[in-house]
């Protein structure tokens, strides 16, 4: 399984292109962001003390979640390769076993998740501090590690669900292409959940990557948001949170994080059992 | 000799299309053996079957002892693959992809450094042993390929159209290896090919067309078998040779001013070429070639 997991990540690295591939949805909502997005949202909040501060906290949070899922959809890409090269021949005809195979393609996306997200969390750091920001406190650092490593977790299981179901590389490509597109919208990035329509607030709440979105982002705004919310009432602050998506409401009950963390293990342990079955029932 | 891989009645369907329609044969240990056939004949669809790639419908086979369906991973263990296609890794070097294919066969690490270094020594790899798969040519990456079926040292080597697509000095070269192989190291050769003059250099060979085995034999029993010799004669005197043909009462084709005369055996040329005498203003008798062979079975050429 550690043999073709670290023959993955070699390929993946090797794959220059296919590296700044997977960054690609994180420098098209960083460039919307900074070109005219983040003026929009900025004039919302007029007369607010280091609003910069909170509003980069915030996107960085959420490009970090959409990066859970970008970086491990290309690590996946291999499979598929594999699978449309016929390369997997190569393997299923040598006496190793299917499930060494398929733990091999999961391990090495889940490092790749990982490493991506978090040279990902370094840039945004130094971005946010460019920009006048703080550098975030080591106790929320170490949190948001562990937070990534659950969020590419979650990430993966479903990406993984949805490439078996693939059969060609274009199928992949145009796959790629539809999440990539999709995933600013479905975690609310490009614009705030609370400028939503009711239905669509709905989809990104059931989402569960927009749940790894709130974890990550109650963590980053914490200290913003202190500075922000000084003077103001309570009120004000807890209806910021709701507008940009830190935590969610469904009815009366406000999601905190650990709901969202259950919602995350919850996906994870569903998509990976999804998995398996469909793989199981293949085999046949 | 012994049979190392015995075949009966193996079976495989796609929906309405019948691959494979039941085939029976055995292979000797340490022959090369060639399987014969159009492409679409169901050649790969049996070597996919023998290699537990694919599950048969119906049918049976032993390879090295181990039955199919039964005990796969005995049988991955003792064969060794080169598939049609590429299947190496073009972003990795020759060594990294020996690496990785050879941690498949649960060896030890300085058991698996010695099986690589051998593999690529048998199949001439040393030269581009670092440079990235991908960047190779052809015949290079075809050597490649070969080493990496043989890092675990497989009693049977199964080759599907291994020289398809390579030019004829590197095809020269990739015989060269394969007829060491078996003649130094006793290997099992198992090949598929549409090419007549390769099947010809077999011990053994299988035609098969349309998923069913039309006919085996040595290179030599099937040529007695279904190939003729042939007599060709051009003659000073045309109508003279005609009568005495007539008399003698055989076949013969006349193309552009020359007699072709069908033999039984080569012998037969004799008594014909004596009849004439002095009528003989050219002469030539042509055995019976693989394509013969391929074209009385199939009714047809080989289609590539």
């Amino acid at each position: 399984m550690t043999v073709i997991a670290r023959r993955n990540l070699k390929l993946f690295f090797r794959d220059r292109g296919g590296v700044v591939m997977s960054f690609l949805s994180v420098f098209i909502i960083l460039g919307l962001y900074v070109l005219f997005l983040g003026d929009t949202m900025r004039s919302g909040l007029p007369d607010v003390p280091a609003a910069d501060f909170l509003l980069d906290s915030w996107v960085m949070a959420g490009i970090l979640a959409v990066t859970t899922v970008t970086s491990t959809l290309g690590a996946f890409g291999t499979m598929v390769e594999d699978r449309t090269r016929k390369t997997i021949k190569d393997f299923t005809a040598a006496p190793v076993k299917r499930r060494s195979i398929v733990g091999g393609y999961i391990l090495s996306a889940f490092v790749i998740g990982v490493v991506l997200s978090l040279v990902t969390f370094l840039l945004a750091e130094i971005y946010i501090v460019a920009q006048g920001g703080e550098w975030l406190p080591v106790g929320a650092v170490l949190k948001i590690i562990g937070l990534i490593l659950l969020s590419v977790l979650a990430s993966s299981s479903i990406v993984f669900f949805i490439t078996s179901l693939l059969r060609s590389q274009s199928a992949f490509t145009t796959t790629s292409t539809i999440i990539g597109t999709l995933i600013g919208f479905l975690t609310g990035i490009y614009i705030p959940i609370g400028s939503l329509p009711e239905a669509v607030q709905l989809i990104i709440k059931i989402f569960p990557v927009s749940h790894a979105g709130s974890l990550i982002r109650t963590v980053m705004v914490e200290r913003p948001m202190e500075l922000s919310f000084a003077g103001a009432p309570a009120e004000s602050a807890q209806a910021f949170k709701l507008d940009m998506g830190v935590v969610y409401q469904f009815g009366d009950t406000t999601t905190t994080m650990g709901s969202s963390i259950l919602v995350l293990v919850g996906t994870a342990a569903l998509f990976y059992l999804l998995s398996i079955a469909l793989m199981a029932r293949k085999n046949k | 000799m012994s049979k190392i891989i015995e075949v009966s009645g193996l079976q495989k369907s796609f929906g309405e299309l019948r691959a494979v329609q039941g085939v029976d044969f055995y292979v000797e240990e340490g022959s090369l053996f060639a399987f014969l056939g159009p492409n679409g004949a169901g050649k790969s669809t049996t070597i996919d079957m023998l290699t537990t790639q694919l599950k048969p419908d119906a049918g049976e086979a032993t390879i090295s002892g181990y039955k199919l369906g039964r005990e796969d991973d005995g049988i991955r263990s003792s064969i060794g693959i080169v598939f049609q296609d590429s299947l190496l890794d073009p972003l990795l070097t020759v060594k990294e992809n020996l690496f990785v294919r050879g941690s498949f066969y649960n060896l030890s690490r300085s058991e698996l450094k010695a099986a690589v270094a051998r593999a690529a020594a048998t199949a001439d790899v040393g030269d581009f042993l670092n440079r990235p798969y991908g960047k190779l040519s052809g015949g290079q990456r075809r050597r490649a390929d070969i080493a990496r079926a043989l890092i675990h040292t497989p009693k049977v080597l199964f080759l599907d159209e291994p020289t398809t697509g390579l030019d004829p000095q590197t095809r020269k070269n990739v015989w060269t290896t394969i007829r060491q192989l078996q003649k130094e190291q006793g290997m099992t050769i198992f090949l598929t090919t549409h090419y007549m003059e390769e099947a010809a250099q077999a011990d053994y060979i299988i035609i098969m067309d349309h998923g069913k085995v039309l006919a085996g034999g040595t290179p030599y029993e099937l040529k007695e078998r279904y190939a003729t010799d042939l007599l060709k004669l051009m003659p000073h005197n045309a109508e003279e040779l005609q009568a005495y043909l007539q008399s003698k009462a055989l076949d013969y084709m006349i193309v552009s001013g020359v007699y072709h005369i069908p033999l039984k055996q080569t012998a037969h040329a004799l008594p014909i070429v004596e009849g004439c005498g002095a009528n003989i203003a050219g002469i030539e008798i042509v055995s019976g070639t693989m394509d013969d062979v391929f074209l009385n079975l199939t009714g047809t050429e080989v289609r590539s």
